[in-house]
């Protein structure tokens, strides 16, 4: 990137500053509050409120599509998932947090992230290098289901199929055991029974009935 | 709206920091993939901001991607805590030490 290219040194319209301001802090004050609650149902709707906030930033950003998805998927689908969940395990919490040497491993990854934010990041985008114009159709749902379809095909195909298997998935590792593990006690029993009867009565299995059968 | 694209890129840090901090201090499974959840999207926000700042919308194609990637993982992620919870009453993480040994 050359930043000496854009126009750098552009006042940001004070209105739109204001406007973005206020959704940016919306979204960290109700990311922080869903890390920071105990009680699960309180960060889930502290979670749909952040993906409402990412929406109109999305949209900030023209992208329309990506803002309609954020609302439909993650505020819809995902949220609702977590809600099921949330309502099948919902336990107190003795001590919700955990600081660990092992963790303080994170500590330095943020440190190293923030130090390359601000030597790189800022360093190539500037904080008052004026945004480019972006045209009329960039990010609405004809545009990008129009490259979805004809460029990304093949990786649309391959994120159908992770979904599919996803599914499965779940169903598979979510399912009760009960059933199973029932008969399968069920069959030691009757293997302990037929023990229990040949050590007893030695030379009698014979004359045993087979079980479930009638003579 | 004429926000720079260093605004939208500090915020997505923001969030990423956010959510990587809700991944390594919770014990709470519920939490720490909600935290996770926090992190892509702090991920897609920058995808977004990039794609407008090189006028590519290959961004938003990914970002998609990266939704359905998060729908996924959300779906097997809650699956396998209903299955940690039905064998050990508890979706504490630090509970979850049965490959531990």
């Amino acid at each position: 990137m050359n930043p000496a290219n854009a126009a750098a040194g552009v006042p940001v319209p004070i209105g739109h500053l204001i406007l973005f301001l206020v959704m940016a802090a919306w979204v960290a004050f109700f990311a922080i509050l869903t890390i920071t609650r105990r009680n699960p149902v309180t960060a889930v709707m502290s979670l749909v409120a952040t993906f409402f906030g990412l929406a109109a930033i999305y949209a900030a950003l023209s992208a329309h599509f990506l803002a309609v998805i954020q609302v439909l998927v993650y505020a819809g689908a995902i949220m609702v998932l977590f809600i099921f969940v949330v309502m099948i395990l919902n336990r107190e919490e003795v001590a919700p947090l955990a600081l660990r040497p092992m963790r303080l491993l994170g500590v330095a990854a943020g440190v190293y992230l923030t130090v390359t934010f601000t030597q790189v990041v800022l360093n190539d985008y500037p904080m008052n290098r004026a945004p480019v114009a972006v045209s009329e159709t960039y990010g609405t749902v004809a545009s990008v289901g129009d490259m979805l379809f004809r460029e990304f095909l093949y990786p649309f195909e391959a994120i159908s199929l992770l979904l599919l298997v996803a599914i499965v998935g779940g169903v598979v590792v979510s399912r009760s055991h009960q059933k199973e593990v029932a008969a399968q006690r069920a069959a030691d029993y009757r293997k302990q029974v037929a023990e229990l009867a040949t050590r007893d009565y030695p030379g009698a299995q014979e004359e045993l009935p087979a079980p479930g059968g009638h003579h | 709206m004429d926000i720079p694209t260093a605004y939208y890129l500090l915020l997505s840090f923001v969030l990423f920091l956010i959510g990587t901090a809700g991944v390594l201090l919770r014990r709470n499974a519920l939490i720490v993939l909600m935290a996770i959840e926090l992190q892509l999207n702090g991920g897609n926000l920058a995808l977004l901001a990039f794609a407008r700042e090189l006028r590519d919308q290959k961004g938003h194609v990914f970002a998609f991607l990266v939704i359905a990637l998060a729908a996924a993982e959300a779906a097997v992620g809650l699956a396998i805590l209903v299955g940690l919870f039905r064998s050990r009453e508890s979706v504490n993480l630090d509970d979850a030490t049965m490959m531990k040994r």
